[in-house]
């Protein structure tokens, strides 16, 4: 089956870029097109914007890393910091 | 020195009331924790150096922020000068032999099945992205910590790694690839 003018490759690419930047609008017409006829490329597109709501959302960083810095580390820069006062 | 401005003023009480705000805001993002540290230090060097600067009209923490945010900029920028260029192909997970010669799918993309619903299982996630962050070539890597973490524009991207647009598009791209590979092989496939 013919997938209009873009293959599978290069629409994996375009979807990708469309991420980046406003896509020309025959080259998201041809995206539009080609998803309309191909699971496999509807599934890439949905996992790859998944991925990025789940980077995107600055919460779910500061959720997950409850990090802090050590008392070594802080002490380090407090000496640092003290120096630099004089 | 003066009374009123006095503990505004003073870098110790950053770094108590904003230490851990900027060492977790620079872990996110530089993946290191001993890089993160100095990061901090710096910035509140820099804070305190340009302290006049500190107009009161955004306030202190995204001041700090601000600062850090460029500090960031500046390591990636250094870093790009000591690289060893890698070759991507060593990676498990290419990106061109997701398609046959046709440029048809041949690795065909999985069904992911649900997203992560509880706090628990995004935590997971996010452990499992870090790790196939740190099994990929360097320059991926950062592309995605720079663009979908820190929000870096394609611009700014470019200019960090000193090239032309289309190669920066290309960059992300694999970058991407990669990492949908490698969490649709450990993690959405171990979960059915």
């Amino acid at each position: 089956m013919r997938h209009w003018i873009f293959s599978c490759k290069k629409i994996s690419l375009l979807i990708s870029e469309s991420m980046d930047w406003k896509l020309p609008l025959y080259r998201r017409l041809g995206i539009k097109l080609h998803l309309m006829m191909c699971y496999l490329c509807r599934r890439y597109k949905k996992q790859l914007l998944f991925i990025h709501s789940i980077l995107q959302s600055e919460k779910t960083i500061e959720e997950i890393d409850s990090a802090s810095l050590s008392p070594e580390a802080r002490e380090k820069i407090k000496k640092r910091l003290e120096q630099e006062k004089q | 020195m003066t009374t009123g401005k006095g503990k505004k003023s003073d870098p110790i009480t950053w770094l108590e009331k904003y230490g851990d705000t900027l060492y977790r805001f620079a872990r996110a993002r530089v993946r290191d924790s001993f890089t993160a540290e100095d990061l901090v230090q710096e910035t509140l060097l820099a804070a305190y150096r340009s302290r006049k600067n500190f107009s009161g009209r955004s306030t202190l923490k995204t001041w700090l922020i601000g600062i850090l945010r460029h500090k960031i900029v500046d390591y990636y920028r250094k870093q790009k000068h000591e690289q060893v260029e890698e070759n991507p192909d060593d990676f498990v997970y290419g990106s061109d032999d997701m398609f046959d010669a046709r440029e048809k799918w041949k690795v065909k993309p999985g069904a992911w099945g649900k997203d992560p619903e509880n706090e628990y299982e995004r935590k997971e996630l996010m452990t499992m992205i870090h790790a196939c962050l740190d099994e990929m070539p360097n320059k991926m890597s950062q592309a995605i910590t720079l663009r979908e973490l820190q929000g870096v524009s394609t611009n700014e991207l470019c200019e960090l790694f000193q090239t032309g647009k289309n190669n920066c598009w290309v960059i992300l791209y694999r970058a991407r690839m990669l990492l949908r590979r490698c969490l649709e092989i450990n993690w959405f496939q171990g979960q059915k």
